[in-house]
């Protein structure tokens, strides 16, 4: 398993006016081995660019993202990111996209079956191997996409917003598939997502970015309270109705209210 | 360096741009270089300067009975009265056939059985019909410039919202006012994307119309010189063709980036 | 002047949008009976027109009877040196040989100035001039190259469906959902796999907009070419029709290159279907 370290990254886009348009300007950041670690922040506080950049899609302009220790250059497998429009490839069916990345690294077929036919079933999704991800409703869609990442068995996962795209129904029961998911076999998690409520839930700790530009703000620990009151052993909704839940998300929101402006 | 660049970030523009001259030098230089060797003929394959001194001597030096200039204004006039036959019609048409089903019904099954002759077939019955002078042509130029206009103005119909249609409705516009002041404005980004490929097609059916029936126009310069085994004058005719289809289309989409820009992305 | 992506209007068919309104089975039925009517109609004012008023006159357009004559003459004795059943085969294999050369031309090179900006650099200049120049433009060029035989026709076939192939393959390219490039690069794909399994599968809808269209480009461009001057096919039976002044003979000649025309487009559309399954 490999840790994330972001020291004194800046990241900065050229325009057209000539200034440049600065993303991230000086964040450091350790999310260490095994810890899901979740990003908020308000819009234009460059969420996105900060897993970009741990997948190796862009690269800092100042400071430098590792990855196990190791300066990251290039996307690889050893991070694998789960998009928010699930990037699914249309013209594959759902077994195919879930073995595409083993197909990359050359495992033999009959270990790939045995790989893909765990995850369907790990994300309840026996029966729909030949299908194409258009016959699939979006939640459907989403869990081939977290299955197709965690086949490939990274050391890291990069999720960008991935339920942003779902209903609220939806989401809530994928957020507790997660949940399961990361606790059985947990990796290193970068987690990206607006929603307070979403980060709280399955958080370690809660990375709160203010914007314009992208900077850290604050970094809340959720972990001690979690394990004290054991969230995991309980539904979602229960959670959320909990006082320890609900202090936590308060907290977060009052870091993030303040920047919100009224056009957002 | 990865050669896949699209997936990568695209090399720099300067670099870019020194290809792009690269590949100018290379192609001319390749070509004038090939036409001195002696390796072919001129009689096959004349220099591109060869070819731009016999456009210009063209200009002035009567061929085929004109100068290349009065060839081109042949060309033109017929042109622009195919084409903007098939406009006045195809357009008109195909907005009411987006806002009237029962007109589609009819008229969708003959324009379906009619759409895959190619435009050039029509010429024995354009001549027969019309003469090889103006009229022939001109109806060649109409079958190949008609279906893109119909086809996009009735698709642009179709794609007005029919919320705004409802809307005119009930204020009270008629059937008239309801296309001439909803239909035509909504569908109008659709149809100058139409009529830019019409155009296209009607000035390469002009091309092939007068390769076969003309007694003036372009067309008729470059099978005159292909008679007379001139490639020179073949490709000098054939640079005419290309640079006026280029100035039409970029007209027209200079035409079509203002609707655009006026309408909205539609 | 050949069309960008939006402009293939001139092949979709008219009916998908319409046909959407109400429910599809009274829908059908309804428009397939009104579609009956009016192509039943235009045969009786076909009819009515010729021979039974005679306004229009058997130099201008046939008879419904003429015209069975000379489709009867053509099928069975021959015209312009063959039967239907040769001259169609002989223009449709002329057809299908242009159209793969400029296929097996167009479509890698388009991949090439697709995927990689230098190569689009390098060859852009040379295809900047080439594509304002209508195919049927190069007819005369061809002639005097190759003479009146098939190379000619199939080379100015091939240069008339080369350049939408060649666009429409690189438009596809540049079109492909950068997320997927993404998606693909952090699972690990090499360039080559990247190519194979998502770029082209991306590109694949946008190609076969393009083969469409270098298609029709094939058919108007052969039916010219052979108008100029050939000794068998189609565009021979029209221009001999034409000098014979035999109008019966060249409207069978006109509706046999509409079906042939409309035969292979539809057979590209199988081709599509079935290249493109995941497509609903």
């Amino acid at each position: 398993m490999k840790d994330i370290r972001f020291d004194n990254v800046t990241k900065s886009f050229p325009t057209r006016s000539g200034t440049p348009f600065v993303a991230i300007r000086d964040v450091s950041l350790a999310v260490a081995e095994r810890e899901f670690v979740a990003v908020v922040g308000p819009s234009g506080s460059g969420k996105t660019t900060l897993m970009r950049m741990a997948a190796g899609l862009d690269h800092p302009s100042e400071g430098s993202v590792r990855v196990g220790g190791r300066e990251v250059t290039a996307p690889g497998p050893d991070r694998a990111v789960v998009f928010q429009q699930f990037a699914l490839f249309p013209w594959k069916t759902v077994r195919e996209n879930i073995a595409f990345g083993l197909r990359c690294k050359g495992v033999p077929r009959a270990r790939q079956d045995e790989i893909v036919a765990h995850y369907l079933k790990l994300m309840s999704m026996e029966g729909t191997e030949d299908r194409f991800p258009h016959q699939l409703s979006g939640g459907m869609q989403q869990r081939v996409a977290i299955a197709r990442s965690y086949a490939i068995e990274p050391d890291v996962l990069l999720m960008d917003e991935p339920f942003g795209a779902l209903d609220a129904q939806t989401r809530t029961v994928m957020q507790e598939e997660l949940v399961r998911l990361t606790r059985k076999e947990p990796r290193t998690v970068l987690f990206i997502t607006h929603a307070v409520d979403e980060a709280v839930y399955l958080a370690d700790r809660v990375v709160v970015l203010a914007r314009d530009p992208g900077r850290l703000r604050e970094i809340i620990d959720i972990r001690p309270t979690r394990e004290a009151e054991d969230w995991d052993s309980r539904p979602i909704d229960q959670v959320m109705d909990l006082a320890s839940f609900t202090h936590l998300r308060t907290q977060v929101w009052r870091l993030l209210r303040d920047q919100i402006r009224p056009d957002d | 360096m990865a050669f896949m660049t699209i997936a990568d970030r695209a090399p720099h523009p300067r670099e870019l741009m020194l290809l792009s001259v690269a590949g100018a030098v290379l192609f001319f230089g390749g070509w004038q270089l090939l036409a001195m060797s002696g390796a072919v003929s001129p009689q096959t394959l004349p220099s591109p300067i060869a070819v731009i001194g016999t456009a210009w001597q063209l200009a002035f030096e009567p061929f085929a009975g004109h100068t290349l200039l009065q060839h081109i204004v042949a060309s033109l006039g017929r042109f622009a009265m195919g084409f903007g036959l098939a406009a006045a019609i195809g357009v008109p048409l195909g907005l009411a056939m987006g806002r009237f089903r029962l007109l589609d019904d009819i008229v969708s099954p003959i324009f379906e059985a009619l759409r895959f002759i190619a435009p050039l077939a029509w010429v024995p019955f354009a001549a027969l019909w019309f003469g090889t002078g103006i009229g022939g042509p001109v109806m060649v130029i109409f079958a190949g410039a008609f279906p893109p206009c119909l086809i996009n103005a009735y698709r642009g119909a179709k794609l007005v919202e029919v919320r705004l249609v409802e809307a005119a409705q009930t204020l009270g516009a008629g059937g008239f006012r309801i296309m001439a002041e909803v239909l035509l404005p909504g569908a109008l980004p659709s149809i100058v994307a139409g009529l830019r490929v019409s155009a296209g097609l009607a000035w390469q059916s002009l091309v092939g119309a007068e390769l076969i029936v003309a007694s003036a126009g372009i067309g008729y310069v470059m099978v005159q010189a292909q008679s007379n085994l001139a490639p020179a004058i073949v490709m000098a005719g054939m640079l005419s063709v290309g640079v006026i289809g280029l100035a039409i289309d970029v007209a027209l989409r200079r035409a079509e980036r203002l609707v655009k820009s006026r309408w909205g992305q539609a | 002047m050949h069309g960008l992506p939006q402009a293939e209007p001139t092949n979709a068919t008219i009916r998908p949008g319409a046909a959407a309104r109400r429910s599809p089975g009274w829908r059908i039925s309804r428009r397939v009976r009104i579609g009956l009517a009016s192509l039943i109609g235009t045969f009786a004012l076909w009819w009515l027109l010729t021979d039974i008023t005679g306004v229009i006159g058997p130099h201008r357009f046939p008879a419904p009877a003429e015209f069975w004559a000379a489709f009867v003459q053509i099928a069975i004795d021959g015209y312009a040196g063959g039967t239907l059943i040769t001259q169609a085969w002989y223009s449709t294999r002329l057809v299908i040989m242009g159209f793969l050369v400029a296929i097996a031309t167009g479509v890698p090179l388009g991949l090439l100035m697709g995927v990689s900006h230098r190569a689009e650099a390098l060859l852009n200049p040379a295809f900047l001039l080439v594509r304002p120049i209508p195919p049927l433009a190069w007819i005369p060029l061809a002639i005097v190259w190759l003479g009146l035989g098939d190379a000619a026709k199939i080379l100015v076939i091939w240069f008339a469906a080369f350049v939408p192939s060649v666009i429409n393959t690189w438009t596809g390219v540049r079109g492909v959902d950068r997320t997927l490039i993404a998606a693909a690069r952090v699972h690990g794909a090499g360039e080559l796999r990247l190519l194979w399994e998502v770029i082209i599968p991306g590109s694949l809808p946008m190609m076969f907009t393009g083969l469409r269209l270098s298609l029709q480009a094939s058919w108007t461009t052969l039916v010219a070419a052979e108008l100029v001057g050939a000794f068998f096919g189609l565009g021979r039976v029209l221009d001999a029709a034409y000098r014979d002044i035999n109008p019966p003979m060249i409207a069978v000649a006109m509706l046999a290159v509409g079906v042939l025309g409309a035969l292979t487009t539809r057979l590209v559309a199988v081709a599509e279907r079935r290249l493109i399954p995941w497509r609903s």
